[in-house]
């Protein structure tokens, strides 16, 4: 008997579960939590187009954020705009730019992609700052979010939790959806010999701006509903480089390349940072870098494709996971 | 105009040390194809290594640099031979993560240990400056530019003339022909990360003494290197100091004529253009052209 279905009833049931819980089972603030965790599954999922299926480790994801919120924001604030009406806005805008930064960017392989996307996101972040009469500049810009002026009224705690919730399972059917098609089968030829794939016939150009716009959509749409949940942004905050790499080590420590591995990364880094921030004040930081210190050690190849190799071999290589990438 | 040359002369001797920050980042990644994120957080190492030196036993900071370097060399071995070399045959966003993680601790710990307060390094000699009719030339910069230049100059030596230095460039070459004629890899790989540490902890102890630090400003150094690296030509140790002075220069000029944020954002613009247009570096060709994995 074909156990096919057993993923998706346990999927249905454990969404159900999470569609029900802010009415049952959680607080304000762990549905605040659990928004943030959700965020940052699309954000893992969005580095996962580029950098994990197609093998381009983008390390400016965070430019995508950045012009997401400051689309949303920006119509909200000037245009009087509702904000549904600035959530395709934001989609389009950060498509539009993936592809305009794609087309030369994406020629560059290796460290020399990841240098010159972090350029590019840093770049925009200082022209934002300079941009004060639409943007604010580093003091800020506040989305009318109460009162007469507000477009869209506020959805508080429980309303940006479905929201991130819906997004991440966007998300995530998006890239489940690009595994199993013929373009997810080119992107990760294009990962492992980009040369023989161009030679097999794909259009390696094409199908590696189109992965970078995937990414562009979904990160600038997580952008866009972070600006509103905010109210009020700020350049350093929207275009830091630790929301690009968070979602990097968060997909990677979860399994790169796989359509859950995001999931599982997400979850629990953020989690762990969040437990962190309230346990260990003073020194979170400091102990948060020495755990993705010692995961990258322990499981360079991401919690998913370990525990998939485990569970086949009947073998739990943890040695063996530590001595994979050794010199 | 003497607005002009006095941009030109600081932009000049603080590019000088940028190169020196740099040259060991650009080694780094030109032989190991590694993209060291911690090395900000190392040049923010030695300036505290100095600074502590200088305020409990009052040894001089280019002394305390001395002692940096060397304590930095030796963490800078143990940090490649016992976390780099680990990762180092995964996907390069692994090596990326992980110097990142270390920049994490590193930042953090000095916070903890020296709190987020800016602090200089205050010598005698500092203030004093060479006057060239209106230009003043600080001599505790053109000292620090001149030291910089000396060590930059003299790894370009040791990489050319000594054994391991051949040994590093010949593993940056091709490691898998390197390991065949018998070169302890690992150690060779250790051994380049621990000069390109030593190199930023000096650096950092001679720009505590021109510069205000806090451990914030690892990441502004780490992205210079970035900068200077690109332009420089990755492994191309000329290009490190060409490109510093090049970096210095338009930071100052810009300083002079811009609005403060602006510079970064050229700075940035620079360093795409550079990569879309002329990946291999502005100048010459670059040093390690033959890239094989083993």
């Amino acid at each position: 008997v074909s156990k096919r279905w057993l993923p998706w009833a346990g999927a249905a049931l454990g969404l159900l579960v999470l569609a029900l819980a802010p009415t049952y089972l959680l607080l304000e603030s762990e549905q605040r939590t659990l928004g943030s965790v959700f965020m940052f599954v699309v954000l893992a999922q969005g580095w996962n187009m580029i950098g994990g299926f197609t093998g381009y480790p983008s390390f400016g994801n965070a430019v995508f954020f950045g012009l997401g919120g400051y689309t949303t924001a920006v119509l909200m604030a000037k245009a009087g705009a509702n904000f549904w009406v600035t959530v395709p806005a934001a989609a389009a805008v950060g498509a539009g730019f993936a592809v305009l930064m794609g087309i030369p960017i994406l020629r560059l392989r290796g460290h020399y992609f990841a240098v010159a996307t972090l350029g590019v996101a840093e770049g925009m972040r200082e022209g934002v700052i300079n941009l004060p009469g639409l943007t604010g500049g580093n003091k800020g810009m506040t989305i009318p979010a109460v009162g007469a002026e507000a477009t869209t009224s506020y959805p508080g705690n429980t309303g940006f939790y479905f929201y991130f919730l819906g997004l991440a399972v966007i998300a995530t059917l998006a890239v489940w959806g690009v595994a199993h098609s013929r373009f997810g089968y080119a992107l990760r030829a294009i990962s492992q010999d980009e040369d023989a794939a161009a030679a097999a016939g794909i259009n390696t150009t094409r199908a590696k701006i189109a992965a970078f716009a995937v990414t562009g959509v979904l990160t600038s749409l997580a952008g866009a509903l972070f600006a509103f949940q905010q109210v009020t942004i700020y350049p350093t905050r929207m275009f830091a480089v630790d929301i690009t790499v968070l979602a990097v080590v968060m997909a990677v420590l979860g399994g790169s390349g796989t359509v859950f591995g995001p999931v599982v990364g997400a979850v629990s880094l953020q989690y762990l940072s969040e437990w962190l921030r309230n346990n260990l004040t003073d020194y979170h930081t400091f102990v948060f870098g020495g755990i993705i210190v010692i995961a990258v050690m322990i499981l360079p190849m991401g919690i998913v494709n370990f525990t998939r190799d485990a569970w086949r071999e009947r073998r739990f290589g943890l040695l063996d996971s530590v001595r994979a990438y050794r010199l | 105009v003497t607005q002009f040359v006095q941009a030109t002369v600081y932009g000049l001797l603080e590019g000088g040390l940028l190169a020196l920050v740099a040259v060991g980042f650009s080694l780094v990644w030109g032989v190991m194809n590694i993209v060291n994120l911690a090395q900000g957080s190392f040049v923010v190492v030695g300036a505290y290594i100095a600074w502590k030196l200088n305020t409990e036993a009052g040894l001089d900071p280019y002394l305390g640099g001395l002692v940096a370097a060397v304590a930095l060399f030796g963490a800078g071995y143990a940090v490649q031979r016992l976390l780099i070399n680990q990762v180092v045959n995964a996907p390069i966003w692994m090596t990326l993560l992980l110097t990142f993680g270390l920049d994490l601790v590193i930042v953090n710990l000095l916070i903890l240990l020296f709190t987020a307060d800016f602090r200089a390094i205050n010598t005698s000699w500092a203030s004093d400056s060479l006057g060239i009719g209106d230009v003043r030339v600080p001599y505790g910069r053109l000292a620090g530019f001149a030291l910089a230049v000396v060590m930059t100059v003299g790894l370009v030596l040791f990489m050319a003339r000594t054994r391991i230095g051949l040994a590093i460039r010949s593993t940056g070459m091709d490691r898998a022909a390197a390991r065949l004629m018998g070169m302890n890899v690992r150690h060779v790989y250790a051994f380049t990360f621990g000069i390109a540490a030593a190199m930023a902890g000096m650096a950092g102890a001679i720009l505590g003494t021109i510069n205000t630090f806090s451990p914030s400003a690892a990441a502004g150094y780490t992205l210079q290197s970035f900068v200077i690296a690109v332009l420089g030509g990755l492994g191309n140790m000329w290009g490190a100091l060409a490109g510093g002075l090049v970096l210095g220069l338009v930071q100052s000029w810009g300083g002079q004529y811009l609005s403060g944020t602006m510079v970064n954002a050229i700075a940035f613009a620079v360093l795409v253009l550079v990569l879309i247009v002329r990946p291999s570096g502005l100048i010459g060709r670059p040093y390690y052209e033959a890239r094989a994995e083993a």
